[in-house]
C-alpha cells in the first residue's frame, strides 16, 4: 500500500502529523486505548516496605499493594457499584437469616504451586481468617463476623455455617483482606509470611524474588485463566512483570516519576499534584469508600465527656478551611462518619456547621470559663487537650495544628503529642492521656462502622470492655446499633441501621468528619487501565504500558 | 608478646564488649514503653480480643519474667539464632543476610571515597601556589561538615539523575547506582579526615627535622612524601577508625533518600516498631564491626610508624 502512495503525499502527511504535534493537540488513535499492549514491566513505587503478608493485615497498603496482584478473592467487589461479582466463586447462595453460605466454585484454578484452588482450599482458607490460628499466630480477620465453620460438600461447592446472621460476610469475601493463598501458606506461621515468595496464591502474578524491606519482582502467570467473570480483561494479565520498589522519600518518587524512571507511584501529597499534573502525569484520586477522616472523642476522659464540649469543638471545627489550605479537589468535605460513596452513607452537614459562636455558648453552659491565659477553665481544670497523629494518613499533624488553631480562638486548647511508637500505643489505649484520635478504616461496607468504634473491635472511643484502661464509658445504644448494622440480613433495614449508627455519632457528637481521604497515586501517561478496587488499593492485572 | 597472643587476648577482649553490648542494650530497650508485640497488635489494623492478644505474648514469650527472657535470647543467640522480627514477619538472620553486604558495600567504597577526598584536598592546600586557594581548600571541610546529608542527597539526585538524567536511582545497575549514594557518604566522612591531615601536616611541617632537611637541600615534594606525610599519618589513622559511627548514620540517611537497602534502613524500621530481636541482631554486629576495625587499625599502627614496632617488641 505505501508503494502506492507518491512521495509528495507520504510527506506532505507526514507534514501534517508534524503540524499536529507541533501544535500540542494529541490526537490518541482510538485503538491505542481499547487494545492492550502485552508485555513489559511495570515498576510501581511504595513509600513503605510490607510487613507479614498474612491476608488479613491486607488493610496496611503496601500489602495490599502485593497481595491484590498475587492473590484471587472467591468474590469480586465492582469499583464503580459496589455489586458483588463472581470471581472464584461462580455463584452463591445465602440462608435468609444470613448464617449459611453456599459458594460454587469455578473448575480449574490452580494456585502457583500447581496444588488445586478447589473446596477444600477454601475452606481451609476461611477457617484461618474466620477462626484464627493463634499457634501459628494468625489473628483472626477484621472483616469477618460471628464465623462458626467450614463445611466441604463436594471439590467444587463449599458452605460456611456462623453463629449468628453476618449480612457482610458477602462483601467479606472480596476485600483485600481475603485473598485466597494454598493451604502450605496457611502452615507458616505469621513470622514466616513477611517473605513474599512464601505467599503462594492463585493470582495473575506470581513473586519471583524479592531483596527484603527494598524490592519484590513479580511475574506474570502465563496460564492465569480464572479473572473476575465481569470484567473486561480476561485471560493472563497484559504486563509481563512488576517492579515494586521501596522509595520513602516523597521527593525522590516523584522526580523519578516525571524523569521517566518509575511508572506508577503511590502517595502523592495534595501539594505534589499539580507539578504531576502540569507535566502531563495522571494523579488517581482513588476513593476509599469506608469511614471519613475524622477525630473521634474518648468520652471516658473527664475533659470531653460532657455531650456540651465535644458539640463545642464540633462546631468549631472549620473543615473547609482544613480543606483549602492542606488539601485539594481529590479530598471531598465530609458530610458524616461515613464517606458520600459507601452504602447506606445519610447526609448531616446540616448538623456539622461551623459556628464558633455556637461553639463558645455551649462551652459557656457547660461552666468553661476563659482564664487568664485565654484557655477555658473548671473547678482549677483547663480544657487542654492531647493528641497524636496517625502515621498513616495523609498530612494527620498538619490537619491537628490547623484545629489547634481554630480550638484556641474558642478558648480550647489542642497539644500535639510526640513520643516512639511505644509510648504512642500505651497512651492511645488509655483515653486521659489521648482524649481524642484522628481515625478512619476503610471498607466498602455498613460494617465498617462496627470495626472502628465497637468495642471489641478498633474501639475508637475506648468504651468499657474494649482495648482501653481505666475508662467506665460506654453507650449501650451506639453498640446494639452496631451489632444490628453488623447482623441484620435484610438489606434495606441493614441500610437503614447504619443510618442511624451514623446519627448517632453525630448527636454525641464523639466524632468530627473532616474530610474523605482517596489514597492518591500517580501514573505515568502511558500507563494505562490500572483499576482500583473498592477502597482504593491497586490492581495491576488489566494494566498495560502504550509504549 | 607473640602476635598470636596477642590477636588472642584481643579476641577475649571482642567476647567481653560483645557480650556487655548485648546485655546493655537488651537492659535499654526493656526500659522503653511498650513492645513489639502491643505495638503492633493494638496500634494497627487487628482486632484481638484480650485473650487472643494474652495468647499472642505467651507464645512470642514476651510476658515472662526479664532474667528469663535475657537467658533465652543470650543462649539462643549464641547458637546463631536471633529469632524473628515481628513487625517484617521474617527471620532475623534472613533481613541481615539480604542487608549486610549492600550496606558494608556502600560504607566501605563511602569510606574509601572519603580517603581519596581528603587527602586530595590536603595535597591541593599543600601544594598550592597560591594563598587564596589554600584558605579556600582549607575552608571546604567545615563547609563539608555542615552540609547535612540528607539535604545533599537529595540535591545530588535532583541534579544528576532528574534533572541532567546522568544517573538513574530506580532500578540502577549494581554499580552505577552506587555512585551518587558514595558521594552523598564521602562529603561529610571527608571532613574530620581532612581537618586533622591538613593540621597535622602544617604542625609536622613546624618541626626542626623538616628544617634540617629543606637545609640539606631536600626539595619540597621530597620532604613532603618522605617526612611530613608519614609523620601526619597517625592521628588520622585513629580518627578514620572512630569515624565508623558516623559512617553508620550516614547510611541510614543514604540508604533512605536513595531507596537502598541495608542494615541502616533496617535499624530505622526495627527502632519505629520497637523490634527488639531486629535491634539486638544490629548493636551486635555494629559492636563485632567496631571491635574488628579497632583491631586493625592497632595493627597498622606499627606498620606505619616503626618507633611503635620498636615499643612492642620491648614488651
Amino acid at each position: 500500500m505505501l508503494s502506492k502512495l507518491s512521495r509528495r503525499q507520504l510527506l506532505k502527511s507526514m507534514c501534517a502529523i508534524g503540524a499536529l504535534v507541533a501544535t500540542g493537540v494529541t490526537a490518541v488513535p482510538s485503538w491505542a486505548q481499547d487494545k492492550p499492549t502485552a508485555g513489559g514491566t511495570l515498576v510501581y513505587l511504595e513509600k513503605q516496605a510490607h510487613t507479614s503478608l498474612y491476608p488479613p493485615g491486607a488493610g496496611f497498603y503496601p500489602n495490599a499493594g502485593v497481595l491484590n496482584q498475587i492473590t484471587d478473592k472467591l468474590t469480586y467487589q465492582n469499583p464503580q457499584t459496589l455489586e458483588i461479582e463472581p470471581w472464584i466463586a461462580e455463584s452463591w447462595d445465602v440462608n435468609a437469616d444470613a448464617t449459611e453460605y453456599t459458594f460454587r466454585l469455578r473448575e480449574g484454578v490452580t494456585f502457583s504451586d500447581g496444588t488445586p484452588l478447589d473446596a477444600k482450599a477454601v475452606a481451609a482458607n476461611y477457617d484461618v481468617y474466620g477462626l484464627g490460628n493463634i499457634t501459628l499466630k494468625q489473628t483472626v480477620s477484621e472483616a469477618i463476623n460471628n464465623y462458626a465453620r467450614s463445611e466441604v460438600i463436594d471439590a467444587k461447592t463449599v458452605k460456611f455455617y456462623f453463629k449468628a446472621p453476618s449480612p457482610g460476610f458477602l462483601q467479606a469475601t472480596a476485600t483485600p483482606t481475603s485473598g485466597l493463598v494454598a493451604v502450605s501458606t496457611l502452615g507458616l506461621s505469621a513470622d514466616e509470611l513477611g517473605r513474599a515468595p512464601n505467599i503462594i496464591g492463585s493470582g495473575p502474578f506470581v513473586v519471583a524474588s524479592e531483596k527484603l524491606g527494598t524490592e519484590i519482582q513479580l511475574t506474570a502467570r502465563k496460564d492465569y485463566a480464572w479473572g473476575p467473570a465481569k470484567v473486561k480483561q480476561q485471560g493472563r494479565a497484559n504486563l509481563d512483570g512488576i517492579t515494586v520498589l521501596t522509595v520513602p522519600e516523597d521527593g525522590v518518587r516523584i522526580g523519578a516519576l516525571l524523569s521517566g524512571q518509575g511508572d506508577f507511584i503511590r502517595q502523592v501529597h495534595a501539594y505534589d499534584e499539580a507539578q504531576v499534573k502540569t507535566a502531563g502525569y495522571t494523579v488517581y484520586g482513588a476513593q476509599t469508600r469506608g469511614t471519613t477522616h475524622a477525630v473521634a472523642f474518648r468520652p471516658g476522659n473527664p475533659l470531653v465527656a460532657d455531650l456540651k464540649v465535644r458539640q463545642a469543638l464540633l462546631h468549631a471545627t472549620n473543615s473547609t478551611e482544613i480543606i483549602t489550605t492542606l488539601f485539594s479537589e481529590n479530598y471531598p468535605k465530609a458530610r458524616s462518619p461515613l464517606s458520600s460513596v459507601s452504602a447506606g452513607f445519610v447526609d448531616l452537614s446540616s448538623e456539622l456547621g461551623f459556628d464558633p459562636e455556637a461553639a463558645k455558648k455551649l462551652l459557656d453552659e457547660a461552666g468553661w470559663k476563659p482564664g487568664a491565659d485565654g484557655i477555658r477553665q473548671k473547678d482549677g481544670a483547663r480544657l487542654s487537650l492531647g493528641a497524636y497523629e496517625s502515621l498513616n494518613y495523609a498530612r494527620s499533624k498538619e490537619t491537628l495544628q490547623l484545629l489547634a488553631q481554630q480550638w484556641q480562638k474558642v478558648g480550647v486548647e489542642l497539644k500535639l503529642l510526640a513520643g516512639e511508637a511505644g509510648t504512642r500505643t500505651k497512651d492511645d489505649l488509655d483515653p486521659l492521656k489521648t482524649p481524642l484520635v484522628p481515625t478512619k478504616v476503610e471498607r466498602a461496607d455498613p460494617d465498617v462502622l462496627k470495626s472502628q468504634y465497637y468495642p471489641t473491635t478498633r474501639d475508637q472511643l475506648r468504651q468499657k470492655g474494649g482495648k482501653g484502661v481505666a475508662t467506665e464509658f460506654v453507650d449501650k445504644t451506639l453498640n446494639d446499633i452496631l451489632d444490628k448494622v453488623a447482623s441484620e440480613p435484610n438489606t434495606a433495614k441493614r441500610l437503614e441501621y447504619t443510618g442511624d449508627a451514623q446519627k448517632r455519632l453525630i448527636e454525641q457528637a464523639y466524632v468530627i468528619p473532616l474530610f474523605e481521604e482517596p489514597q492518591s497515586f500517580a501514573g505515568a501517561p502511558d500507563v494505562k487501565d490500572v483499576v482500583f478496587e473498592a477502597v482504593g488499593r491497586p490492581v495491576f492485572y488489566s494494566a498495560w504500558l502504550d509504549r | 608478646m607473640s602476635l598470636s597472643k596477642y590477636l588472642l587476648s584481643r579476641l577475649g577482649q571482642a567476647l567481653i564488649v560483645l557480650w556487655a553490648a548485648f546485655t546493655l542494650s537488651f537492659l535499654l530497650l526493656q526500659m522503653m514503653p511498650g513492645d513489639a508485640v502491643l505495638i503492633k497488635y493494638m496500634g494497627g489494623d487487628f482486632a484481638l480480643t484480650p485473650e487472643q492478644l494474652a495468647n499472642i505474648r505467651q507464645i512470642y514469650g514476651s510476658d515472662n519474667p526479664p532474667l528469663q527472657r535475657y537467658l533465652s535470647a543470650l543462649t539462643s543467640t549464641l547458637t546463631g539464632d536471633f529469632g524473628y522480627s515481628i513487625d517484617a514477619g521474617v527471620r532475623v538472620t534472613a533481613l541481615l543476610a539480604d542487608n549486610i553486604l549492600p550496606t558494608f558495600r556502600l560504607a566501605g567504597l563511602g569510606f574509601l571515597a572519603a580517603v581519596v577526598l581528603s587527602f586530595t584536598l590536603a595535597f591541593l592546600s599543600y601544594f598550592s601556589p597560591f594563598s587564596w586557594l589554600r584558605r579556600v581548600i582549607t575552608m571546604l571541610p567545615s563547609l563539608f561538615v555542615a552540609i547535612p546529608v540528607f539535604w545533599l542527597g537529595i540535591m545530588l539526585i535532583q541534579m544528576f539523575s532528574f534533572r541532567l538524567r546522568l544517573v538513574p536511582v530506580i532500578n540502577p545497575g549494581p554499580w552505577v547506582g552506587l555512585i551518587l549514594p558514595i558521594a552523598t557518604l564521602a562529603v561529610p566522612i571527608s571532613a574530620p579526615i581532612a581537618q586533622i591531615l591538613m593540621r597535622n601536616i602544617d604542625d609536622v611541617m613546624t618541626r626542626p627535622f623538616v628544617a634540617v632537611a629543606r637545609a640539606k637541600g631536600a626539595s619540597l615534594n621530597w620532604v613532603f612524601w618522605k617526612h611530613v606525610l608519614a609523620n601526619a599519618l597517625l592521628p588520622v589513622l585513629t580518627i578514620c577508625g572512630m569515624l565508623f559511627g558516623e559512617l553508620l548514620a550516614g547510611a541510614v540517611v543514604a540508604e533512605t533518600v536513595f531507596g537502598l537497602n541495608g542494615i541502616g534502613r533496617l535499624t530505622e524500621a526495627a527502632v519505629a516498631t520497637l523490634d527488639v530481636a531486629v535491634l539486638q541482631a544490629v548493636v551486635l554486629l555494629s559492636a563485632a564491626t567496631f571491635v574488628t576495625i579497632n583491631l586493625v587499625v592497632d595493627l597498622l599502627y606499627p606498620l606505619l610508624d616503626p618507633r611503635l614496632r620498636k615499643n612492642a617488641k620491648a614488651v
